[in-house]
């Protein structure tokens, strides 16, 4: 130090500024240890998990057709706008609202719901805030990418089904996972994710596994505001199967029809071949529109449709060929008849039954629609001769009923390939609860049994099924819709990370048939009571296609009181029919809700279905009538 | 004459010194470059450190006592600046600070920087005089009074960082002119009191915006901060820093964290942080060896200053450079909250270069005339 005043002790008071800058330098040191070579690894893989995000790609889901190749259902391309979670913790998007919903053309209240639902589900990845988005809205979204960072455009196929409410029931429709249903082991082992598209309701969800597909990814670089720099990695989706439906869409059309120009516009058609239990047609009505969960749940209108859906009294999502339960009336008179001879009751010899044009039990007088004197079983079928029957029901006691309705298994469901099938409600179901509650089974319900009322709540498909095995040896099939499933080839090499194996071609995997036992007497005799039922002066008379000859059996089934029965309490309109009679190639079943007499509403609604059947088998039989063979 | 003075200029001239000063900006400009590739700010590096280069031998060459003598001139022109800075129309306006100039040619140019050599100089020439006896009250309200007008017109900009800065010169010029140390135990006591009962009370009267109070958090507890929050920078730069290891990425650089803009501002506040990324704890600790040598090499040059003002313009320097390092660093690793201090002869941006450099020249010019006296 050249400086002489070392009064002041400046060499030392130099040298503390130096120690005190040293001890700076060795703290940043010490700090740079700690985070570079204690925990380096750690915020390597945290550098690493901010930087590559998994962006899925959306499998295209499986077309579904009719038997003839007919489309009824496929996926077309739609863009979502989409909001990320990604840069959406440092803005509120609350804030936001009103700008969303003024770029994007939707209602403030729909956009705050959503945004709350992403509070809710911090885990969420993206959540969809407007489908379908217009050329417009992509517009808004892409050029406010700075402003906006937080919202994403999407590609998203989206479900189409062209024929609208066609075949709603059987389609069923596609929509986002409910968040319950996520909590669900089952759904979760799926690695099903938030927002995920899955089947809801008819063929849509039955076959949800193979339609859907097998989702692929993009492994992406992604920026602090997360937007993708580079792609790292794709894997490409595997698309669904496509699905080959037993239905044929000209039938399916034609019951459709029948029913919307029906008296009340409610009730149901099926169609099936009774050789193999292939459904052609199911129609249902009143109907909904898929297109509406699909295309506009998302938008208020749409939502006001979809929950004015699930409020209507008129039920329109229910299934009733599946789904409806409804007292058989004197179509119930068909399986009674045969389990009656089954079980020795009557024989094919002798089968007169008194009429007496009603019975009298406990005092209470219950009547026939006519007076028969004694007749023959297929007279009686014929005539839907109720006084026959109430004798027949007694002889059989509510045993025989009972056995008669396992045979038929009418106390399970079909089988069929669809969701949420119901069961039908017998005297069997009901026995444990009638004998709680009065002690003993009454003869007056024996009686109701044997024409299909009170204890007596049949799904049409169960009555259909059991009634087209009449008119083929016995053989009772499963009902089904699925006729097979398209194969769909392979994605990726065996050696990938990623691989998706080729899915082969798979038609309905068909149990067995339920043989009901029957003679080829009895066979004879059921056959030609109903054969009379449309051909030989029944109570279907007036539907009869020369030519083409029908078997059927109408019912009008009570659903209140006499006398009260009129309005919207009037009777059920039913027909079970196959056809032609001695040879089935089709068994149809119509019912028309609170319509009147069966004869005069169900049945000419089945015509309508055979007459379209006809007009493809044979476009020639109906203008040049022929004799009838029998 | 002209050959023996131009002898004993090369002789004298702290080779060492430039040097190590010239390194660590050109390792600083290959951190630029990494940080934002793309951008031209590298090179704009390289062109200021040539200008920086003529500017450190322009000063050194000069005999820093004439410096000295000239301080209240530079310190008015130093003022001048600051007010025209804050002329509507002259001052340039970036991220809600008004403290740049456009000057033809060199571009944006900042005077905050450059204050601080006017500052010191007129400190350093009030404290120059041989010292007799400890510092009086009176000695010590000139010297914040010096202080007072330039950081007043810096906070009106507003620039807390830049402010922040001119503290330590002050500190280290009083604390070599023979100001008692109980005076200094003191300082310190109240410090350590004052600031954490000051930064409660802010809280608890709502002078500290939450945003401030967030970034206090997050170096005390930054895995659970909000790390979208304001706590952002702090544990982005923590990763950046973190991931680096040892020995620096070896991976694509298209991927690093600047390139993602997962840093912010990496070509300046967070420079540091990009060196970690690139050359790890090897690169890091050989900057902080390049430092800590360029500070011995400063103060030795004061202890062999030949008169009291030229040591205490290189102290103030060296300490000044200390605390901006210490500053700039303790933010990028997480002990410091973050506040906007370049990183000496790192950080992009001329202004701040300039400066350092002026005072290095200066440094050398005392340590050329160490034998002269």
């Amino acid at each position: 130090m050249k400086l002489d005043d070392l009064s002041q002790n400046l060499p030392i008071r130099i040298g503390t500024i130096q120690i005190f800058a040293f001890i700076l330098l060795a703290i940043l040191g010490a700090r740079l240890y700690h985070l570079q070579i204690n925990k380096g690894d750690y915020y390597r893989e945290k550098a690493q998990n901010q930087r590559i995000r998994s962006i899925p790609i959306p499998a295209p889901r499986g077309a579904i057709f009719d038997r003839n190749g007919k489309l009824l259902v496929d996926s077309r391309s739609t863009y979502n706008v989409v909001l990320s979670h990604e840069p959406i913790k440092t803005i509120n998007p609350v804030d936001r609202l009103d700008e969303y919903a003024a770029g994007l053309n939707l209602d403030r209240n729909y956009v705050l719901d959503r945004l709350n639902i992403i509070k809710k589900r911090p885990e969420f990845e993206t959540m969809v805030l407007k489908e379908n988005a217009t050329q417009e809205d992509i517009i808004w979204v892409e050029s406010r990418q700075l402003e906006y960072p937080e919202l994403r455009v999407e590609l998203q196929p989206q479900r189409n089904y062209p024929y609208g409410s066609v075949l709603a029931h059987v389609l069923g429709y596609v929509g986002e996972i409910n968040p319950k249903q996520l909590e669900k082991p089952e759904y979760q082992m799926k690695g099903f994710r938030p927002g995920a598209i899955i089947g809801k309701g008819g063929l849509e969800q039955q076959y949800d596994e193979f339609l859907r597909g097998k989702e692929g990814y993009r492994k992406v670089l992604v920026d602090s505001r997360g937007r993708v720099q580079d792609e790292l990695e794709r894997v490409q989706p595997q698309a669904g199967q496509d699905l080959i439906s037993t239905i044929d869409i000209d039938l399916q059309l034609a019951a459709e029809e029948q029913l919307a120009k029906s008296v009340t516009k409610r009730g149901m058609i099926i169609a099936m071949d009774p050789n193999n239990g292939e459904i052609l047609a199911m129609a249902s009505a009143p109907t909904f529109d898929p297109n509406v969960f699909v295309k506009e749940s998302k938008t208020p209108e749409g939502r006001k449709k979809i929950s004015e859906y699930w409020q209507d009294e008129q039920r329109p999502l229910l299934n009733r060929a599946i789904q409806g339960r409804y007292p058989p009336g004197s179509t119930w008179k068909i399986p009674e008849s045969l389990g009656a001879l089954q079980q020795g009751v009557i024989t094919v010899a002798n089968s007169n039954v008194v009429c007496g044009g009603g019975i009298t039990i406990g005092g209470k007088f219950t009547r026939c629609m006519g007076s028969h004197g004694s007749p023959p079983l297929s007279y009686a079928i014929t005539k839907s001769c109720d006084g026959y029957y109430y004798r027949l029901g007694l002889k059989m006691g509510i045993e025989g009923i009972i056995e008669m309705i396992e045979t038929f298994e009418f106390d399970k469901k079909s089988g069929v390939d669809l969701p949420n099938e119901k069961t039908s409600q017998t005297p069997k179901s009901w026995m444990p609860s009638v004998l709680k509650r009065e002690g003993r089974w009454l003869d007056i319900r024996t009686v109701y049994a044997s024409i299909g009322q009170d204890t007596v709540v049949i799904t049409p498909i169960s009555m259909l099924r059991a009634v087209a095995s009449i008119g083929v040896k016995g053989r009772m099939y499963v009902p089904h819709l699925l006729k097979e499933f398209k194969a769909i080839g392979a994605v990726g090499n065996p050696t990938d990370l990623v691989y998706y194996p080729e899915k082969e071609a798979f038609g309905f995997d068909r149990p067995e048939p339920k043989m009901i036992p029957m003679t080829p007497e009895q066979e004879s005799v059921m056959v030609k009571g109903m054969w009379g039922v449309v051909n030989g002066g029944g109570t279907a008379g007036k539907i009869r296609i020369p030519g083409f000859d029908i078997a059927g059996k109408t019912g009008t089934a009570q659903v209140a009181a006499l006398g009260k029965d009129v309005g919207k309490n009037r009777d059920h309109a039913w027909f079970v029919s196959f056809a032609p009679a001695y040879k089935p190639e089709i068994a149809i079943i119509g019912l028309i809700e609170n319509s009147g007499f069966g004869g005069d509403n169900a049945a000419p609604a089945v015509r309508g279905v055979y007459s379209a059947y006809l007009a493809k088998r044979q476009p020639s039989a109906i203008e040049e009538p022929q004799v009838a063979v029998k | 004459m002209v050959a023996i003075l131009e002898k004993r200029t090369v002789r004298d001239f702290d080779w060492l010194i430039a040097v190590l000063a010239v390194s660590i900006v050109c390792f600083g400009v290959w951190q630029i470059y990494n940080a934002v590739p793309d951008a031209n700010y590298w090179q704009k590096q390289i062109i200021g450190l040539g200008i920086a280069l003529v500017a450190l031998v322009a000063v050194a060459m000069t005999d820093y006592r004439r410096i000295v003598d000239s301080a209240p001139l530079l310190y008015g022109f130093g003022i001048l600046l600051l007010l025209l800075v804050l002329v509507p129309g002259l001052g340039v306006k970036i991220n809600g600070q008004t403290a740049w100039l456009n000057v033809p040619f060199l571009g944006r140019f900042q005077p905050s920087e450059f204050v601080k050599i006017p500052v010191v100089l007129m400190l350093a020439k009030y404290f120059g005089e041989r010292r007799m006896g400890p510092l009086k009250m009176k000695e010590f309200f000139v010297a914040v009074a010096i202080l007072a007008l330039p950081i007043f017109l810096i906070m009106l900009e507003p620039d807390a960082g830049q402010a922040i800065t001119y503290f330590p010169m002050l500190a280290v010029i009083l604390f070599l002119s023979a100001v008692k140390i109980r005076w200094v135990v003191l300082a310190v006591l109240a410090t350590l009191i004052v600031v954490p009962v000051a930064f409660w009370v802010g809280v608890q009267t709502g002078k500290i915006k939450n945003y401030q109070v967030e970034r206090i958090n997050v170096i005390l507890d930054p895995e659970n901060a909000d790390p979208r929050g304001f706590g952002y920078h702090t544990v982005q730069s923590i990763i950046t820093v973190g991931k680096g290891g040892l020995s620096g990425i070896t991976e694509d650089t298209e991927a690093s964290q600047s390139a993602l803009k997962f840093l912010p501002e990496p070509q300046t506040d967070f420079i540091f942080a990009v060196a970690a990324e690139n050359t790890g704890f090897v690169g890091c600790v050989s900057l902080l060896l390049a430092y800590a040598l360029l500070l011995s090499r400063l103060i030795a040059g004061a202890r062999e200053a030949p008169d009291r003002s030229g040591m205490l313009v290189i102290m103030a320097f060296a300490g000044g450079i200390s605390f901006q390092i210490f500053m700039n660093i303790g933010m990028a690793l997480g002990i410091l909250p973050v506040i906007g201090v370049p990183l000496p002869m790192m950080s992009a941006g001329l202004s701040a270069m300039l400066s350092t450099f002026i005072a290095i020249g200066f440094v050398i010019s005392v340590r050329m005339r160490r034998f002269v006296n």
